[in-house]
């Protein structure tokens, strides 16, 4: 039993510390994480995954509180759009947004029209991070908002807070442990995010080729060192995610 | 909750903030004769000109300042599709000429679709050759794993061809053809990755371009008769909805004239037939 379980911890460690191992053996992590490509890729992601936080917290924390607080009759239909991109193969979400944001798509024609391009743009490199990734947030947070007590709300509103006070004061600070992990694993899905990027943006240096882009243009060049260099990055900060879930889930269990 | 014109006039802000991000890749300058604007030329090229375009992008940029160019590189259809899609490339440099031509004929490009380079193949094998390749024979051997591209893939049809004159020649056997393509493991999304794929010891064998395989000390070349072997043509187009209209035209003529040529050379590519 205990050999059967070592078995499957080997194969998800060992490909990992594989890569950490060929990036420091190889001795010229420094230099090619200084080369050109990774350095306009580490910039691209660390930009555009804040701008799809901003945009998360923005639309999905309101979103998120109506489908906790409110009954509706198309709430259970607006669940499932939300979390439908979380089980869609990115390259469908790529897809899907070319048709809709692309020079022939739904709205890209109009766009197109008045000088605006998003397709193959560093927007459309956010648009499809938030496609992905905002329904992490908005799952967490709705999860948040319906674990608070509704006593402490009402309580609140019986000294005289309105409603906006109340959610300011009462709501937000006590989701917060939630609204905060559904936060890192939003970026962990975007910072991640390759498939509907490389589909929906494309994949040109400075403008729309992020760090997972760059681990698949390299290798697909015969450049493995930087693809293995691109990759290392890309697995440190998918360890700091972990450790970071992991200190808000045990700051949510002691203060939820 | 329900603020939504401050929350579109939000997200407008933040798409707004945003840009300035991607202003590199966009053309955004006018396309001016003065040189005192600096010009960013967005050149999508295929996998196999990856290497010869960061060196012809540094010395054109030595020789004009004032030019920067950014090559995006990928399998010739990737990017001939990402350009009709609206992708904002300045000039289009294929390992082929039916792709430029489409968008010649979609109404897509600004003037025609111009050769600018020629190329041959070879057979590549891992240094350590696992499978024994000795000639293009060894092809159709039982067993032996050969990496390809995908259907689209301009390589694919340069093997094709290649595949077809062997098997009219003498010394290879009937249903050579057949053998060849049923020992195809994996096909590619471009040709640099056939080349990788051997490098790493995935595949017994590959046909790339002769310029892959120059100056490469991972992968051997197995020669290919000069009378069987395949030259591709590869042709560019400068794309209408480019800003930079001018200078992509200028930086495709440079390509075919003595400074352009010399450089590809070195990179093991020949002049257009």
């Amino acid at each position: 039993m205990p050999a059967l379980a070592g078995l499957l911890v080997l194969f998800l460690g060992l490909p990992v510390v594989a890569l950490v191992v060929r990036a420091v053996g190889s001795g010229v992590l420094g230099q090619v994480a200084g080369t050109r490509a990774v350095v306009d890729a580490l910039s691209l992601s660390l930009a555009t995954t804040a701008v799809t936080i901003v945009l998360t917290v923005m639309l999905g924390t309101p979103l998120a509180y109506v489908l906790a607080r409110r009954r509706f009759r198309a709430a259970a239909l607006v669940e499932v759009a939300v979390d439908l991109p979380i089980v869609l193969p990115p390259s469908v979400a790529g897809l899907a947004l070319l048709l809709v944001f692309g020079r022939q798509g739904w709205l890209g024609g109009s766009l197109d029209a008045l000088g605006i391009q998003i397709a193959f743009t560093s927007v459309a490199v956010v648009l499809a991070q938030t496609f992905v990734a905002a329904p992490f947030y908005v799952r967490s947070a709705r999860a948040g908002f319906m674990a608070v007590d509704r006593d402490l709300e009402d309580a609140a509103r019986v000294d005289g807070a309105g409603e906006a006070q109340v959610i300011r004061f009462i709501t937000i600070p006590l989701a917060s442990a939630a609204l905060a992990g559904g936060l890192v694993m939003t970026w962990a899905r975007a910072l991640g995010e390759f498939g509907a990027t490389i589909m929906f943006a494309g994949s040109l240096g400075g403008a729309t080729q992020t760090l997972p882009l760059v681990v698949y243009a390299e290798f697909g060049s015969g450049d493995l060192d930087a693809a293995v260099a691109a990759a290392v990055i890309l697995a440190l900060a998918a360890f700091a995610v972990l450790v970071a879930a992991r200190g808000l889930g045990r700051r949510a269990l002691t203060t939820g | 909750m329900h603020r939504f014109p401050g929350l579109i006039a939000a997200l407008a802000g933040v798409v707004a903030a945003c840009s300035p991000a991607g202003a590199t890749a966009l053309p955004t300058e006018a396309p001016t004769a003065a040189r005192t604007t600096p010009v960013s030329l967005v050149v999508f090229a295929a996998a196999s000109l990856r290497d010869a375009m960061e060196g012809a992008a540094a010395s054109y940029s030595a020789a004009l300042p004032g030019v920067t160019i950014q090559v995006s590189t990928d399998s010739s259809a990737t990017l001939r599709t990402q350009i009709e899609q609206g992708a904002p490339a300045d000039l289009f440099l294929s390992a082929d000429t039916r792709n430029p031509q489409m968008l010649v004929d979609a109404g897509l490009t600004d003037g025609p679709s111009v050769s600018f380079a020629g190329n041959t193949l070879t057979i590549i094998v891992p240094i350590a050759n696992p499978a024994g390749i000795r000639s293009p024979a060894d092809l159709a051997r039982a067993g032996v794993k050969l990496i390809a591209a995908g259907d689209e893939v301009p390589i694919t049809k340069y093997t094709s061809d290649l595949i077809e004159r062997l098997s009219a020649s003498d010394g290879y056997p009937a249903g050579f053809a057949a053998a060849v393509a049923a020992n195809v493991v994996s096909k590619e999304d471009n040709v640099k990755a056939i080349v990788t794929k051997i490098a790493l010891e995935e595949g017994d064998v590959g046909i790339v371009y002769r310029s892959d395989a120059l100056g490469r000390d991972d992968v051997t070349t197995i020669p290919i008769p000069g009378d069987l072997n395949v030259t591709a043509t590869y042709a560019g187009v400068v794309v209408k909805r480019s800003a930079n209209v001018a200078a992509a035209h200028a930086f495709l003529e440079w390509l075919l004239g003595p400074d352009g040529q010399a450089g590809l050379s070195t990179f093991g590519f020949r002049p257009p037939d």
